[in-house]
């Protein structure tokens, strides 16, 4: 099966924050979550590069090995996601994530955060797929419906790629050859350098 | 620009004291002027960029999504607080506390609790007042529901989640959650109140060293004369209340107030220094716990009715006694003692 990731192409990425506005909107968050953000390095200067970046789906995911209630699961494509029921917004998740990615809708005195919100891949979560509890809770699952996430289908330069890694790599590779330059994969050794972790069942169905 | 003027003033500033600003100025802005540089002679090549990346802490990121460090790319400390509190803190701390439960355990099977040598006068002292008898149960009821809660937290997944399965063990462990953050600054409270009330007693005495070097007599049973306090429960006092108690209520306010704006790194240090500083607590608690309860007869009662035998008080404080007697010579079998009248605890002798 294939195995899911995302890539940012920083030579073609114009921080238009494109892709945010398609979460956002695809997946109707709240006020104050973002589940992608785009990131601008040396902004204003020579050499200005701006990557688009959300939860990477890591291939052994620091959120997972810290969660004291063991909410997350990963499914056979490699997409790590959570159970909001189970989540306690303990905030353990988004100290160990390296991409910020974990998001929490409040942030308030007494460590009250909420449930944990991050990035589902457009998977969706461990209810019923394409269910109004799903969508209440996680977003629309475009993969359910056979399509990829909703913001590298809207990537207007196609600097945000987003699927099968053999598929996007490939991709990739033809573009750095044909320009010559920029052949830096972000984030990837981060999120994919150590050895992938076995797909879990979603946590309320290990019990 | 601001961040670039900023760096200019740091840098300006630093030329100022130290009299060199060639050095300084280069190692402040370098990255972003190397990636300038390298823009010219490789315009493909954008390697500092991207080492700033990895190193996380990139002045020149930004981004349009508002929050604490959005603009962040990479913070790289999450993966040492991962090692350390699921391998470290986790693993070695758990161990602790098993090993201290199973050498109280041990003790008190082998030894059993210490008992009186001599016969109870029923004459009584106050050994605590109404206050510090509050101040202690305050701090005893918070700690303990910490503690419990926070070994739920951390060890629950480890533990309970196998046996009662997700749907309750989450449930139980977002109600520790809720008790441990809304309890702790009870906690901090009731610890800052314990300091004020037991410290005039606490101060370290020369004859303390007697008694640490004959372990109080806790193994070999020799009678070891202390003050109001002995030097085991002055240990207790400074290292345990005070000093973890401080460390425990600092880093405790750290992680559950996050609408500080407080970042990751500040939050992982806490956590840390929490977790590490918490089970050595615990672990020292259980010492004290077991010496306050079973462990020796009197103790409990003391710190619930107040009041202690003056067999006790001689037997176990005996410097204190002394004292006690002194200032009061009704006491000390000076006076016509009615057992019955004096003793408000007479039923907790056997």
């Amino acid at each position: 099966m294939a195995r899911m990731k995302f890539l940012c192409d920083a030579e073609r990425c114009i921080e238009c924050n494109g892709c945010v506005t398609a979460c956002k909107n695809e997946h109707e968050v709240p006020w104050g979550v973002n589940r992608r953000r785009v990131v601008t390095l040396n902004d204003g200067l020579p050499g200005e590069k701006s990557i688009s970046v959300a939860c990477m789906h890591c291939s052994d995911a620091p959120c997972m090995a810290v969660c004291p209630v063991d909410c997350f699961y990963k499914t056979s494509e490699g997409v790590v996601l959570h159970d909001k029921d189970l989540c306690i917004g303990c905030g353990y998740c988004f100290y160990a994530c390296p991409f910020g990615a974990p998001q929490f809708p409040q942030d308030g005195a007494f460590g009250l955060r909420g449930k944990m919100d991050k990035c589902t891949f457009c998977a969706g979560g461990p209810e019923t797929d394409h269910s109004a509890t799903e969508f209440r809770k996680y977003g629309r699952n475009r993969l359910a419906e056979g399509k990829l996430p909703a913001c590298a289908e809207m990537c207007s330069t196609k600097a945000l790629l987003g699927g099968d890694a053999d598929i996007i790599a490939d991709i990739y590779r033809t573009r750095v050859l044909k320009r010559g330059k920029g052949a830096d994969v972000w984030g990837w050794g981060t999120a994919y350098g150590k050895p992938e972790r076995a797909p879990t069942p979603p946590a309320g169905a290990k019990s | 620009m601001r961040v670039c003027n900023r760096q200019w003033l740091i840098a300006g500033l630093a030329a100022l004291v130290l009299g060199f600003a060639a050095p300084v100025t280069a190692a402040d802005t370098s990255s972003a002027q190397e990636q300038a540089a390298r823009q010219q002679v490789q315009p493909g090549n954008n390697a500092p960029v991207w080492r700033d990346v990895r190193g996380g802490d990139n002045p020149y990121q930004t981004t349009q999504v508002r929050g604490v460090e959005t603009e962040v790319l990479v913070q790289t400390e999450g993966e040492t607080w991962r090692q350390l509190r699921n391998h470290v803190i986790t693993v070695y701390g758990g161990w602790l506390l098993v090993l201290m439960a199973a050498l109280v355990g041990t003790y008190y099977y082998f030894k059993g609790p210490i008992r009186l040598h001599e016969k109870p006068t029923g004459r009584s002292l106050l050994r605590f007042s109404y206050w510090e008898r509050t101040v202690h149960w305050g701090v005893a009821i918070s700690f303990v529901l910490l503690a419990v809660t926070g070994v739920i937290i951390m060890f629950g997944k480890h533990i309970l989640l196998p046996i009662i399965g997700y749907t309750l063990f989450s449930l139980i462990a977002q109600l520790s959650k809720l008790i441990h953050n809304f309890v702790g600054p009870v906690f901090a409270v009731c610890t800052v109140l314990m300091f004020a009330t037991y410290v005039k007693d606490n101060i370290p005495k020369a004859h303390d060293l007697k008694w640490l070097a004959n372990a109080g007599g806790l193994f070999s049973g020799k009678h070891v004369p202390s003050g109001r306090f002995n030097a085991g429960e002055k240990t207790w006092f400074w290292i345990g209340v005070t000093g973890l108690g401080v460390v425990v209520s600092v880093t405790g306010f750290v992680l559950n107030f996050p609408n500080f704006a407080q970042g990751r790194e500040l939050m992982q240090l806490s956590n840390v220094l929490h977790g590490i500083s918490a089970l050595l607590f615990v672990t020292m608690s259980m010492g004290h716990i077991y010496l306050g309860s079973v462990g020796v007869d009197g103790a409990y009662d003391a710190m619930r009715t107040g009041y202690v035998d003056e067999i006790w008080a001689k037997e176990h404080h005996e410097y204190w006694y002394r004292e006690s007697v002194a200032a009061d010579p009704a006491k000390g079998g000076g006076g016509a003692a009615n057992p019955a009248a004096a003793s408000p605890m007479k039923e907790g002798w056997k």
